[in-house]
């Protein structure tokens, strides 16, 4: 169907994904209809702004609102589709009402993964996630009173958490099965990262096998005995797709939305940000970071009204963190293999500028605590 | 309108300067530089793309004057 035959694109999933894709199919020149539904109450927010200002209490909802759409975008928000009819162009929301549709955008996004999932709880035990701000808040307000916190995945959200909890003075334990941060950001920085992170008093734990059970006082009970009870106990084992509502398409939604390089998942439908799986150099993968979602969302806008005239997707590869007194910026290849260069600073320094290179080719560029503009970085990062 | 920075907010992420290059860019400090003052109508809705993706909501759009 040529673009010019879509009237009504509706944008399912109101998040930055969906916002950002909502906003560049107006700026695509796109002057039909946009109608954009959001589970949610709220508008769309910063994510990652949870767990720093708002977990902190130093930021409220209001602060970490993303510029607001204009009013021509419909937005119904606090609604969830609960089915889609890809043949009829129609979608089911939760309060009953039907939308009928010419394009249509996917962009549900994930929700946190728990330890029920991986079938690692006792039935009612009482497990925390952290995904939005209904969770940042409940958080933050059991962190006034919680001394001692314990959080079962020490990757970056994971690591993000203990550095928040420890600034609000609780006691915190992180465990995992695998070495901290090594699988996301490899072994020089992880390192940094786990240095930091035991100077303000975190205690890691490595164990194979690990179980949540205890439904008023939560406690992790390890493969070899060891039992850690928390007044909280924070899951932050990765993210599942929000893609029940595509039950009965014949969309490929295994492992996330399953789309081409322009994110089109099959004729006048697209998919964006978290949920949504685009090829990579190892097969389609989703990488749920903010740069991800917003040059997705911008990719497949401009391929559901031009189709293959669109520009396919250039994976941006950049990538921050804030933890523990550390800001890192990264451009290219994650995790990075082996040792660095030091183009900046030097072992112990605080403000380091690092390369990792593969032979002679830049692979990946990281800025430690020291502001690089980005395209500096990336250069950095890539063959001359 | 003008684009307006809260400085104490921006951690150079350098998201808002992708999306609008004409507009915005980081100098070599890293630092955010707003390169047009007075824009039009049609900066405006760029300036506003720009806003949006801020992860920290460092940027706003002020009536210039």
């Amino acid at each position: 169907m040529p673009a010019d035959a879509l009237r009504h694109v509706a944008v399912v999933g109101a998040s930055l994904a969906g916002t950002v894709l909502a906003d560049a199919l107006r700026r695509n020149g796109f002057d039909g209809r946009i109608t954009l539904i959001g589970g949610e109450a709220s508008p769309a927010y910063s994510r990652p702004a949870l767990s720093k200002g708002v977990l902190t209490g130093k930021e409220q909802l209001d602060d970490i609102l993303l510029h607001p759409l204009g009013s021509d975008v419909e937005q119904r928000l606090g609604t969830h589709v609960v089915s889609v009819d890809l043949d009829a162009r129609r979608l089911v929301l939760d309060d009953g009402d039907e939308i009928a549709f010419d394009g249509l955008a996917i962009t549900t996004g994930a929700r946190a993964r728990r330890l029920a999932d991986l079938g690692a709880a006792e039935p009612g035990a009482r497990e925390t996630t952290f995904r939005d701000i209904l969770d940042a808040r409940r958080l933050g307000g059991e962190l006034d009173r919680a001394r001692r916190v314990v959080i079962v995945g020490a990757g970056i959200l994971g690591m993000e958490l203990a550095s928040a909890c420890v600034d609000r003075g609780a006691e915190v334990i992180l465990i995992d099965q695998q070495p901290p941060l090594r699988a996301q950001l490899g072994e020089f920085l992880a390192d940094l990262a786990v240095a930091a992170a035991l100077e303000r008093g975190v205690r890691f734990v490595q164990d194979a096998s690990v179980r949540i059970r205890g439904r008023e006082t939560p406690v992790v009970e390890l493969g070899d005995g060891r039992r850690f009870e928390g007044d909280v106990v924070i899951s932050a084992v990765g993210c599942l797709p929000n893609v029940e509502w595509l039950a009965g398409t014949h969309l490929d939604t295994a492992g996330g939305v399953r789309v081409d390089s322009r994110g089109r998942a099959g004729g006048n439908v697209v998919a964006a940000g978290d949920v949504a799986a685009y090829p990579s150099g190892s097969g389609h993968r989703r990488t749920p970071l903010w740069n991800s979602a917003m040059e997705q969302a911008r990719t497949a806008a401009a391929a559901l009204l031009r189709g293959d005239e669109a520009p396919p997707l250039i994976p941006p590869e950049y990538f921050w963190t804030e933890q523990f007194g550390l800001a890192i910026k990264a451009c290219g290849t994650l995790p990075p293999a082996g040792q660095p260069i030091y183009l900046e600073g030097g072992p112990g320094a605080s403000e380091l500028l690092l390369q990792w290179r593969s032979g002679d080719v830049p692979t990946t560029a990281v800025a430690v605590n020291t502001r690089v503009p980005v395209k500096k970085l990336r250069a950095l990062s890539r063959r001359a | 309108m003008k684009i307006s920075v809260d400085r104490d907010r921006c951690e150079g992420y350098g998201v808002c300067a992708e999306v609008a290059p004409d507009l915005l860019h980081l100098d070599d400090d890293g630092e955010l530089v707003v390169d047009v003052e007075d824009l039009t109508p049609e900066q405006t809705e760029t300036a506003a793309s720009a806003a949006r993706v801020c992860p920290v909501a460092a940027l706003s759009l002020r009536d210039a004057g």
